[in-house]
């Protein structure tokens, strides 16, 4: 009667299920999801208090922030699911912004759990 | 495209790519970790130069752009465009884990990925870049450290990144 688990499955591989994955996604498709993902990623990380730079200097800063961590995590990851094939519906609308929220909320509050700074920073390499 | 003609011309294309990269990022300016200081100051007492030896050191002791550049073409022969973009991804976890902030290494591998698709209407396939890669890193670390990095560090003085 309700089968939870077939329905949760059919409903998340909604444009998998008949094997219609990515016939229907043409280039421009992709082009736009990507686009969607960068846009969705930037601003929530700036809803989020992110700041929009990082700190100076800017080529040795460790600190996150809106432009650069964030897109590249979330084009990243989106990508992954890409070549998955598994672009669920709206031709990859929804995964992107899904993606680009969570990309951001990963990058304020476990980016620095997953990758810390390095205990040395601002006294370079001859910390003992 | 002939394969030898198409890998040297992708080989002198990779080496401009990383090399301009990974200089525009500073890694002559300083050492990031102290391994790459030992490896410079070596290249520096067997007569090298010390920017160019801190450029050497740098790309061993963390994935710049030269690795970037690799996996990029690797991730574009297998997946396409999204597997240059894949590769920027693996790269930037790749820096932080080595104490890195990771700018070179992404922005390397996203620019590589931008050449082998422009490179790929002319006639150039993914595999010509890989075996580029590999020789344009060979003429950098395998060669002659010495004189690899005097040249590194003409480059770097032209950028104005000179330790």
């Amino acid at each position: 009667m309700f089968d939870l688990v077939y329905n949760t499955i059919f409903f998340a591989s909604y444009g998998n299920f008949y094997g219609l994955s990515n016939i229907t996604l043409s280039l421009f498709d992709v082009l736009l999801a990507y686009i969607v993902t960068i846009i969705v990623s930037i601003l929530v990380a700036l809803l989020l208090r992110m700041p929009l730079l990082p700190s100076k200097p800017y080529r040795y800063s460790f600190d996150v922030s809106a432009m650069y961590p964030t897109p590249i995590i979330a084009v990243g990851v989106f990508s992954i699911f890409l070549v998955l094939n598994y672009t669920f519906m709206y031709n990859g609308i929804v995964l992107a912004i899904v993606i680009g929220i969570l990309s951001a909320l990963f990058v304020k509050y476990l980016f620095d759990f997953v990758f810390p700074k390095p205990l040395d920073e601002g006294k370079g390499e001859d910390i003992k | 495209m002939n394969e030898v003609i198409g890998i040297i011309i992708a080989a002198i294309l990779c080496w401009l790519n990383f090399v301009i990269v990974d200089t525009y990022f500073g890694l002559p300016e300083q050492p990031g970790v102290r391994g790459a200081r030992i490896i410079g100051e070596n290249v520096e007492k067997r007569g090298g130069d010390i920017a160019g030896g801190f450029f050497q050191g740098n790309i061993v002791c963390s994935p710049d752009a030269s690795a970037g550049t690799l996996i990029a073409s690797i991730g574009y022969l297998l997946l396409g465009i999204p597997g240059g973009i894949i590769a920027a991804f693996l790269v930037f976890m790749g820096n932080r884990l080595c104490a890195d902030p990771g700018y070179a290494g992404t922005v390397g591998s996203l620019t590589a990925t931008i050449i082998i698709f422009i490179c790929s209407f002319v006639g150039f396939t993914p595999e010509m870049f890989i075996v580029g890669m590999v020789i344009a890193i060979l003429t950098v670390q395998g060669i002659d450290h010495k004189r690899a990095s005097i040249v590194l560090g003409k480059i770097a003085e032209k950028f104005n990144r000179h330790a």
